[in-house]
């Protein structure tokens, strides 16, 4: 049986967590699957996902985005101080009771190749903080993610925030594949943002989910994209897929297969960049 | 439009308060003082020799069952005996059961069933129709790779193909199918003064109270089987609660406890019944003014490690797959191969979805190669009222199929879309047709030979009248709409008719509730039994049965397969228009429409939740449900890899009944529980086919599929 810990605020959470090892249990959603399959394993259990302090939405001066980590997905959508670049990925996560239980953080922490709330991360460098007893980091998400289900967390340590610096300007494209339209894991996933002002393109941002033990974002590819459009016309089109294909790993799965993930990433950036970015 | 009769006024299901509130008890809110749980040990090898099975040191209040508890017989009693109820020295599929742990806490159960171990000689497993066939040693049943194989003729096709001016040629492949019911295969087993009770979730209550009788060797009034409030069969509880009956029981018996024995999700996907795989070769031969002459067509299924249903699914698959078309020339073949996989077995439409993909795609592609209007070539060739069907049985009652067509295609307005442009915004459309029957009731003449059906009638003092019937309330509406044909025959009150879950303690045995069966045969007897007692209705008591009587002029010859396969037949036509993406080659379903004739509707509030379910569990079936084996176990073993349609993904289901009146059924009705799914897959694939101008020929059309038929197709 596992023994659940209620904790008041923040400090006891963490307090609890610096004394013993404990699971971390925020919306549940990725948890309770996983737990199923350890019936009458004994654990103890921290559960955080009722705890205000970890529920604030707000925007600083530098136009930093700060997300608790327990704010449901449902939550998100609701605040007017989020984004639509940020709320279009959400919106297609599960189906209303999933988004009323999952949290941002547990998407994050769950690190799975298919989590739906990673691809915009990474095209934004979020930024997590981390916090144990007495300590706090800072981590770029693509340091914090591992591999499928790996993340770098010390013990003692939680996920408290989720720093997102936004701009305006931000244009974005999204697309979710998956075998049904609620409930469905992505089999593959398409996020890019252009930032198009009027001097011209200023930014490109691609990450691709699903499609590789974590999700493939490359600025380097980004930057030959954005020579591309200022009329330098060196790369063409096939060439910068190429160099994302080469970036990607797609698996065959109980869900899809290597060769449908790969032709659908690689698509959905063809298109992307043929009518999105008229490249 | 007709004026609807009386009977068909919605009355509101008798059961929806108590499903609506929560106050109905399913078998999982049941605990009886002292109740023990179970779980299975199951073979996780497709097949092997079991050599030992090694024990951990158990808890004094751990109580293992396995074949040796058997103290009758240890086959599960359908149709063929082959299927033991635990394996003994052999297995034959991933997931066949071998032994049950029963104790107090499920928890520990678990890992006493994980500890165990079972030393295998593993033998080499037989996993595709294909390699059954080809086999020429190591056959699992009998000598030959299949268990049962059929064929018939119509007319005299040698010499009709031997004329034909033009033959057209197709390979159909359909996947398995989950029931996926809502509720897992559920059963409770209390012993008490010699009389073992059971009760769970299931279809065909006397079905189960067979399998306890031949497992325990006990006498049939020394056994008790009650339905409860089930969540949902689909076929999946029709033949294979026998087996978590049998060894909850066992299981009561050995320890002197009540038993609950509940499968988990991913349990009941991997080694419960399904929907039968399939490969369906066609050939259509026409004369030079295109009208067909003659077909070939072989039906090959697979069936799994054990025959359990496959013979009489493969009957109705091969005596559905002409379609509704009157050819005068044909042979029809069919063999249900064995291989070692978990037992397809019954599932909505019991053969029929698989029949009418490969039989209505065929048309589709005959008319494609002949340059013919697909719809105008389906009429011509489409069976009338007189018409002897591919057995040679007469079509009695009336056949609407130009009316039921002409509705659907007004209402989706199929001719307008057929012919305009095709890739709004990039996407391309397509719109596709299916006509369709469902034979009701059991094939051949099983209604009399194998089932004979009886209900009774009991009237109280107070003017109450009890209706007693093994038909299963699986929330279908059946408990409604039996009791609607009583309470209007005796024209008294519905709320003055009273109707229970079945217990086969007391209700006289009307047969399963399958086969599209409940209206046309048991609402029958019930209308009948119904009419005898209103000749006595100034009697203080009165109770009245009916019987089941072959109607007369009716005949079947089961090894010939001539004569009335069906006692009637149900109608449709189905519409599905679809937007396929031409980059990530996912399927959008705009719309779904449908016309059937299904005699009166008795009750077309429930009429119309039948088409809503049966639709959407058939548009699943097209384009979503996959179910993959890798070296026989199943891959999509969760209800997020499994998928069935969301809210989301179903379109708004629009549909008219045509209705024609039936000679048989009670106030002219006929059946309908399956010939709702059985059109939606093969609509749905025309639909693809005519977006992407490929030809389709496998089910489930899934996203990786377009993709392989853009690139090559
Ligand atoms: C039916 C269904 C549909 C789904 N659909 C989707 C989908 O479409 N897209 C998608 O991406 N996901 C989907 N999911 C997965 C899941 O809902 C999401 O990943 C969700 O965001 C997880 O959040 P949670 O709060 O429930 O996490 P939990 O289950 O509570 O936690 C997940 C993991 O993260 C750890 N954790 C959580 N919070 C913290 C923290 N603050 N600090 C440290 N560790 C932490 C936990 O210990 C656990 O290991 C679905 C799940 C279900 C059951």
């Amino acid at each position: 049986m596992a023994r659940v810990f209620r904790p008041g605020n923040l400090k006891e959470a963490l307090h609890f967590l610096d004394a013993e090892r404990a699971a971390v249990l925020a919306g549940g959603t990725d948890f309770m699957l996983k737990a199923g399959r350890y019936p009458g394993a004994e654990f103890a259990v921290l559960s955080i996902g009722h705890l205000h302090e970890l529920k604030r939405i707000a925007i600083d001066a530098a136009n930093v985005l700060s997300l608790g980590a327990v704010c449901t997905l449902s939550e998100i959508l609701e605040s007017p101080l989020v984004p639509l670049f940020l709320k279009l990925p959400i919106a297609e996560i599960g189906s209303p009771a999933i988004r009323n239980a999952a949290t941002a953080g547990g998407n994050v922490c769950n690190a799975s190749p298919a989590g739906d709330v990673l691809p915009m991360l990474y095209a934004l460098d979020a930024t997590l903080v981390l916090k144990s007893h007495g300590d706090q980091h800072e981590m770029q998400i693509r340091d914090f993610i591992q591999g499928p289900g790996l993340i770098r967390i010390a013990a003692g340590q939680m996920l408290t925030e989720i720093r997102i610096p936004l701009r305006q300007t931000w244009r974005c494209t999204w697309r979710k594949v998956g075998g049904r339209r609620a409930n469905s894991v992505s089999k593959t996933s398409f996020y890019a943002l252009i930032d198009r002002t009027s001097r011209g393109l200023g930014d490109v941002r691609i990450a691709l989910g699903a499609i590789a033990p974590t999700v493939v974002r490359s600025r380097e590819a980004e930057r030959i994209i954005l020579d591309a459009y200022r009329g330098k016309p060196s790369q063409r089109c096939t060439e910068i897929i190429a160099l994302y294909d080469a970036l990607i790993s797609p698996i065959d799965d109980s869900r899809s297969c290597r060769d449908y993930r790969r032709t659908v990433s690689l698509g959905l950036l063809e298109n992307f960049l043929t009518e999105v970015m008229r490249i | 439009m007709l004026e609807m009769k009386s009977i068909s006024v919605p009355a509101g299901r008798l059961d929806f308060s108590e499903k609506m509130t929560g106050a109905a008890k399913f078998c999982q809110d049941l605990r009886p003082h002292g109740m023990f749980y179970a779980k299975t040990l199951r073979s996780s090898k497709p097949r092997a020799k079991i050599r030992a099975v090694r024990l951990p040191l158990l808890p004094d209040n751990v109580v293992i069952v396995d074949w040796r508890d058997v103290r009758g017989k240890n086959i599960v009693p359908i149709v063929t005996d082959d299927q033991p109820f635990f394996a003994r020295d052999q297995v034959n599929y991933i997931g066949e059961p071998i032994l049950v742990a029963t104790g107090p806490n499920p928890d520990e159960l678990r890992k006493i069933i994980d500890s165990i171990q079972v030393d295998y000689e593993e033998l080499p497993a037989v996993l595709t129709i294909e390699e059954a066939l080809s086999r020429t040693s190591d056959i699992i049943y009998g000598d030959h790779p299949w268990f049962v194989s059929y064929e018939y003729l119509k007319g005299d096709p040698d010499t009709a193909i031997h004329e034909a001016a033009i033959s057209v040629e197709d390979e159909f492949h359909t996947g398995y199918q989950e029931q996926a019911y809502l509720e897992p295969q559920s059963m409770l087993a209390e012993q008490k003064d010699g009389v073992m009770t059971v009760r769970g979730s299931m279809q065909c209550p006397f079905y189960v109270e067979e399998a306890l009788m031949q497992a325990l060797g006990w006498e049939r009034t020394r056994v008790r089987v009650i339905q409860l409030p089930t969540g949902g069969g689909f076929g999946g509880k029709e033949d294979y609660p026998s087996i978590p009956a049998v060894h909850a029981a066992l299981a009561a018996i050995k320890t002197g406890r009540p038993v609950m024995l509940v499968y988990d999700r991913g349990e009941d996907i991997m080694c419960t019944t399904k929907r039968h795989p399939s490969c369906i070769r066609v050939k259509s031969h026409l004369d030079a003014n295109n009208h067909i002459i003659a077909r070939e067509i072989e039906v090959l299924s697979d069936a799994g490690a054990y025959c359990g249903l496959s013979g009489v699914v493969l009957q109705r698959m091969i005596y559905s797959v002409p379609g509704v078309y009157q050819v005068q020339n044909l042979r029809v073949s069919g063999r249900a191969c064995a291989t070692n996989k978990v037992p397809s077995g019954a599932f909505r439409g019991f053969g029929g979805p698989q029949a009418f993909f490969a039989i209505e795609m065929h048309m589709e592609h005959v008319a494609r190669e002949i340059g013919v209007d697909p719809l105008l070539f389906r009429k011509t060739h489409f069976l009338r009222q007189g018409d002897l069907t591919a057995t040679g049985g007469r079509l009695r009652s009336p056949v609407e199929l130009e009316a039921i067509t002409d509705s659907v295609c007004t209402l989706s307005d199929y001719y307008e879309k057929r012919s305009t442009p095709k890739e709004p915004g990039g996407k391309l459309r397509g719109i596709g047709f299916s006509a369709f029957f469902h034979g009701c009731g059991f094939t051949g003449a099983d209604e009399r030979d194998i089932i004979s059906a009886r209900v009774r009638l009991c009237k109280g003092e107070d003017e109450t009248v009890n209706l007693y019937v093994s038909s299963a309330e699986l929330g279908q509406g059946a408990i409604t709409t039996l009791s609607k044909i009583a309470a209007e025959t005796l024209d008294i009150p519905l709320s003055q008719v009273l109707c229970g879950y079945p217990d086969t303690g007391v209700c006289p045995n009307s047969g399963p509730t399958v086969a599209s069966r409940t209206i046309l045969v048991v609402g029958r007897l019930v209308q009948e039994a119904a009419l005898k007692m209103k000749e006595h209705w100034d009697e203080a008591f009165c109770e009245t049965e009916s019987h089941f009587r072959y109607p007369g002029g009716f005949s079947f010859d089961k090894k010939l397969h001539t004569g009335d396969a069906y006692l009637e037949y149900a109608w449709g036509a189905n519409v599905v228009e679809v937007e396929v993406d031409p980059i990530t080659y996912s399927c959008n379903i705009l719309g779904a429409w449908a016309a059937f004739d299904i005699g009166t509707p008795i009750d077309t509030t429930i009429a119309a939740g039948q088409v809503h379910g049966g639709m959407t569990q058939g548009l699943g079936y097209g384009c979503m449900e996959v179910l993959d084996m890798k070296a026989g176990r199943p891959l999509q073993c969760s209800l997020t890899d499994y998928m069935i349609p969301t809210s989301l993904d179903v379109c708004k289901i629009d549909f008219r009944f045509v209705q024609s009146e039936s000679v048989l059924g009670p106030y002219g009705a006929r059946g309908m529980g399956e010939l709702t799914l059985v059109g939606a897959a093969p609509a749905l694939a025309a639909a693809v086919e005519n977006a992407i101008g490929k030809p389709v020929t496998q089910l489930p059309v899934t996203s990786e599929y377009i993709m392989e038929l853009s690139r090559h197709g």
